[in-house]
């Protein structure tokens, strides 16, 4: 990285470092404390990012011992040790037995035993006949004229000088002989835990600063960075104005930036509600029905014969139970069966059968959307235009191109003119409108229920030419047995090739994939 | 949708002409067809080379040949309409040397039988495959697998007429059958032919079958199973043929043996009339002359016409229209009088004229024309609602999902730890995969959590569709709602952050609601007993959510905690 832009994203316990030293000086934890007035974490943060930047590196290990205050010694530090009370209780309240000095101060037993044994031995304490103790007359006197601090003063001032550190640490390095004598007697290695001090072995790691260092100090030099520069801005800094005339240290703007989970819509989801808001700016009213219907509703009244092969079991799903609907509405079921018998009154010849008024009511899976147009056909406004996003089940064997559910847009348009050339305008409008297409043609089709039938081809700019839906005028037969007697224009459009494209994919399933982490990756291009 | 391979070259020399794709292709969208596909490596001569054709119309069994669909784009073009003048029909019944006796006794199992002869020239090798495909697209797809309609073709020659169709006892009549050596019972066939076991189907539940025998006793075949391997055994260099099509259905048998001697005619054979006799009533009298032309003629309304197709069409206009697509026409006033072609018989309502009358102008002189009606589009209210409702929820930190609504009973029921009568089961599952109808959303969101443990905690989603369960109350005796569910799972899910969520959502939807504890022994199995609540909106229940029970987890494989919600929004809209 360039050495200004280096320099911009260093941290100001980096700065401060690269300002202070030059390549050629061992530097350590310590001599930061003590230097730079960092505490042993600031530093070591500091070292380990100049390393991670290559700005510095580690030239050697040197093994020290150090001395650590445990929480015991802490609580001496604070209160005293067991031989400074013992002291302080006889000299403020003269001599005692050992179990009232337990008593008053609280102690255990064997530390006061032990703290005896030693202030004894030392000749600070003598037990008189009646076991009670006493402090050695003219003892502090001895003890502090002799030049020589007495143990008991030494390990005040150990306890001291760690319990204030905020590591806690005291070096070996830094202590005089009596002191560590005297620590000798009150460290351990292991099982510390009766004990002020542990001894621990740790290592002094040497750093140098890098050659590039020099660098990126000039540079840091040019910026006019010190290191003192303000960093977050906190409540404080803006209760106290700390910030008046001071300048903030710059961060790196180009940095990675932190993965956020954010709550989100689903993308298929969005781009199926924008199809349907481009339907609702056309003029369309939404309709809406449920996922079980009747042969009637999804069959019958379209005019697909009873024996129709798109019929068969192997292409609609029947529910088990219940497996009739109750009844089928009036007078729609007679007008409709009728229509397919000898075409009732609707101009028809009917398809000469005899129409069966118990496989009417069986109950399925609705397998196309235009029997949301059907159920809208007895309450239809004139003129009207409806439009659905219906989920329909087919028997198909699951796999990229084909689901078992799945949506299909379907719509229809009533009115006492409309006729195949507006059905010709609506279909360039979805091309145009919904799918994007620059391109359109048409082409005659085939569907049960629409003469004439027209499908619409376009030109997409991605996925060239494809057939983006089906249409026509429904035949009589619907319409005049649901009461009916305008045109009505029925429509439907494929727009899952286009979803595929828009969420950059290519196979159906993925359109409703459970994959947590594949949906939230997902972007949509709409 | 029936797909043919024609014989380019056949195809062509029908057509008239040689076309390449680009002309091709668009000629073909007169007859609702498709190329699907067209190889032609310059190592195949042409005679050999095939077109794949899909064909859309599955009212027009008439195109799904080589020369249906030539002769449909030949007339569009301007060719003249081809005298069939073969045909028998009222009032003009065609000489027949040949005569076929139907016996009572095949009335019940299938009672109809249409036939007649060819002659002039032998067939050749592709001509065969081309008959082939033509019987198998007329009773495969038009006589639905050939349960309506089936088709047969014999070596006339070897034919000692009269010939009788009549029903036999299947346990005893034998003979040898095409791809044998053996003479076999009808039942036998049945088992153990590959056609029998592929069509005994239609004759399983039968006691009398269909037999077809000329007067020595030497059977043709075993309809609509097998020919034998004797009479029925055709050849390539075979130049006299007896054709039979037999069905339940009259007018469809009529109607295909029509389109097939026209096929046979447009290659240049010459039709010969078969009679046969009924001993019974039929649609068309006791004895019948094939080919017979039966339809009627249907009469269109120019004004009508004009009306639905959006352009001013003269009478003569509508007329010649109709004759491009082979219809005979003649013109009172300003109706036209259509009689269908001799093998179409599409014709319901004069909607299908009128839609004739359009493919003979062109689609494209059609004129697309802006709608002028004002009409207010809106979305429905269920929608709005469930917008909202998501908008909040993605403010809660919630990723929207989408599942499929068929499962499992494994998923749906039994992960579940539910009652199994609530969900709705599919009669005729594909797999038990797709076996049950989902009745809330929950089972999509847990198999989320199944497979995205590897996904960045916490996971948060939701799920806003349609359910179905059993409502007696209903006509269908089943309820569609639009369902909410939402789930979080991360290591501190509990009770009160989803308590909390959903206090939030209500607030925002703006409903008055209250808190209930389930009734006891009305807990809802899926959450853990004492930590879940139900939501009641006017006194109604709309909702419940808590933590989802460990056994739940465990069935779903989730090593998380986990809090859930289930709202009715449609309840919740009110």
């Amino acid at each position: 990285m360039e050495a200004a832009i280096l320099a911009k994203s260093l941290h100001q316990l980096e700065v401060k470092v690269l300002r202070a030293y030059g390549p050629d000086e061992d530097l350590d934890a310590m001599r930061l404390v003590r230097e730079l007035n960092y505490k042993e974490g600031q530093a070591n943060q500091a070292f380990s990012w100049l390393l991670a930047k290559g700005l510095a590196s580690e030239t050697g290990r040197i093994p020290r011992t150090v001395y650590e205050i445990t929480p015991l010694g802490r609580e001496y530090a604070a209160r005293g040790t067991p031989e400074e009370r013992i002291l302080r209780h006889l000299s403020e309240n003269g001599a005692a037995r050992l179990p009232e000095i337990v008593a008053a101060l609280g102690l255990e037993q064997k530390d006061v035993g032990s703290a005896f044994g030693l202030l004894s031995k030392e000749g600070a304490l003598v037990m008189d006949s009646e076991k009670r103790a006493s402090i050695v007359a003219g003892w502090f006197e001895a003890a502090h004229g002799s030049g020589e601090k007495p143990r008991v003063a030494l390990v005040r001032d150990l306890l001291q000088r760690a319990a204030s550190r905020v590591d806690g640490l005291l070096e070996e390095a830094d202590l005089v002989a009596s002191e560590k004598a005297v620590l000798a007697g009150i460290a351990r290695k292991r099982g510390a835990g009766d004990s002020p001090f542990r001894l621990a072995e740790r290592e002094r790691v040497i750093y140098r600063l890098d050659q590039n260092a020099a660098e990126v100090a000039k540079a840091l030099d040019a910026l006019g960075l010190t290191g003192e520069e303000l960093g977050a801005v906190t409540p404080e800094m803006l209760a106290r104005r700390y910030w008046e005339g001071a300048t903030f240290r710059p961060y790196n703007v180009k940095s990675p930036t932190a993965r956020l989970i954010p709550g989100r819509r689903n993308p298929y989801v969005e781009f199926l509600e924008s199809v349907k808001d481009k339907l609702v700016s056309l003029g369309f009213e939404e309709f809406d029905g449920g996922l079980v219907e009747t042969e009637f509703w999804n069959s019958d009244a379209l005019f697909m014969p009873q024996f129709h092969s798109a019929r068969d079991i192997h292409d609609v799903y029947h529910l088990a139970e219940p497996g009739f609907a109750k009844s089928i509405e009036e007078p729609h079921l007679s007008r409709v069966a009728a229509a397919h018998e000898n075409g009732g009154e609707t101009g028809s010849r009917g398809w000469n059968y005899s129409f069966d008024r118990d496989f009417t009511r069986r109950l399925i899976l609705r397998s196309q959307g235009t029997v949301l147009s059907a159920r809208q056909l007895p309450t239809a406004k004139v003129p009207g235009k409806y439009f659905g996003i219906a989920r329909c089940f087919r028997y198909d064997r699951v796999d990229a191109t084909h689901l078992s559910d799945f949506y299909q847009t379907e719509g229809i348009v009533l009115g006492e003119d409309v006729n195949l050339r507006t059905l010709l305008g609506f279909l360039e409008m979805f091309a145009v409108e919904v799918a994007g297409a620059k391109e359109v043609k048409y082409v005659p089709g085939y569907f049960p229920f629409t003469e004439p039938s027209v499908e619409v081809h376009i030109k997409h700019p991605v996925l060239g030419w494809f057939e983006l839906g089906g249409s026509g005028i429904f035949r009589p037969e619907v319409t005049e047995s649901l009461g009916v007697h305008v045109p009505v224009l029925a429509w439907g459009i494929g727009i899952d090739r286009m979803a595929l494209m828009a969420l950059g994919l290519n196979d159906l399933r993925e359109l409703f994939s459970p994959d947590l982490e594949n949906v939230r990756y997902r972007r949509a291009k709409m | 949708m029936p797909k043919i391979e024609v014989n380019e070259e056949l195809f062509f020399s029908l057509l008239g002409q040689r076309m390449e794709a680009e002309v091709l292709e668009p000629a073909l969208t007169s007859a609702k067809a498709e190329l699907d596909e067209w190889a032609r490596p310059e190592s195949v001569p042409a005679s050999e080379r095939i077109i794949k054709i899909e064909l859309n119309d599955t009212n027009r069994p008439d195109l799904w040949s080589s020369a249906g669909l030539a002769r449909a784009l030949r007339l569009k073009s301007g060719g003249a309409r081809p005298m069939y003048s073969f045909f028998s029909r009222e009032g003009d019944r065609k000489p027949s040397k040949r005569k076929v006796l139907i016996e009572e006794s095949v009335r019940k199992v299938r009672p109809f039988l249409a036939g007649f002869c060819v002659s002039g020239k032998p067939i050749d090798d592709a001509f065969l495959k081309e008959m082939i495909q033509t019987q198998e697209k007329l009773a495969w797809n038009y006589g639905r697998k050939r349960k309506t309609i089936s088709m047969g073709l014999y070596r006339s020659a070897e034919i000692q007429w009269p010939v009788s169709y009549k029903g036999v006892d299947p346990r005893t009549v034998r003979f040898v059958p095409l791809q044998e050596t053996r003479e076999m019972s009808l039942l036998q066939i049945l088992a153990e032919h590959p056609k029998g076991r592929e069509y005994s189907f239609i004759l399983e539940k039968e006691p009398i079958h269909p037999l077809l025998l000329d007067s020595r006793g030497d059977v043709l075949s075993y309809p609509p199973i097998i020919n034998s391997a004797g009479l029925g055994a055709v050849q390539v260099g075979d130049s006299e043929l007896f054709i039979e099509l037999t069905g339940s259905d009259l007018p469809s048998v009529t109607l295909a043996a029509s389109i097939v001697a026209c096929d046979f005619a447009d290659f240049g054979y010459t039709i010969e009339p078969v009679l046969v006799e009924y001993p019974f009533d039929t649609p068309f009298g006791r004895s019948v002359t094939f080919p017979w032309y039966f339809q009627k003629p249907l009469s269109v309304d120019a004004g009508r016409a004009s009306r639905i197709l959006g352009k001013s069409l003269s009478v003569d206009i509508v007329a010649s229209s109709l004759e491009k697509t082979g219809s005979r026409v003649e013109i009172h006033g300003q109706y036209v009088s259509a009689w269908p072609a001799e093998y179409r018989n599409d014709f319901l309502h004069q909607v299908d004229l009128i839609e004739d009358v359009m493919i003979g102008i062109g689609l494209e002189n059609f004129p697309p024309e802006r709608p002028r009606d004002f009409t207010i589009g809106r979305l429905s209210p269920i929608e709005l609602f469930s917008r909202k409702t998501k908008g909040i929820l993605v403010g809660l930190g919630y990723q929207e999902m989408i599942y499929n609504y068929l499962g499992s009973g494994k998923d749906y029921i039994e992960k579940m730890g539910i009652d199994a009568t609530q969900v709705l089961r599919v009669a005729n599952p594909m797999s038990e995969n797709f076996e049950y109808l989902r009745n809330s959303p929950l089972p999509g969101l847990l198999g989320t959590e199944s497979i995205s443990s590897k996904a960045a905690y916490p996971h948060r989603i939701f799920e806003v569709g349609k359910v179905a369960f059993r409502d007696a109350s209903e006509n269908y005796g089943v309820s569609t709602r639009q369902y909410l569910a939402l789930l979080s799972v991360h290591a501190e899910a509990d009770f009160n952050e989803i308590a909390s969520q959903v206090a939030t959502l209500l607030f925002y939807l703006g409903s008055d609601f209250e808190v209930a504890e389930p009734a006891e022994g009305k807990e809802d199995p899926r959450f853990i007993v004492g930590r879940h609540a139900r939501i009641l909106v006017a006194g109604r229940e709309i909702g419940v959510y808590g933590e989802l029970h460990p056994r739940l987890l465990e069935a779903w494989g989730v090593g998380l905690p986990a809090s859930a919600g289930e709202f009715d929004l449609d309840l919740l809209r009110r």
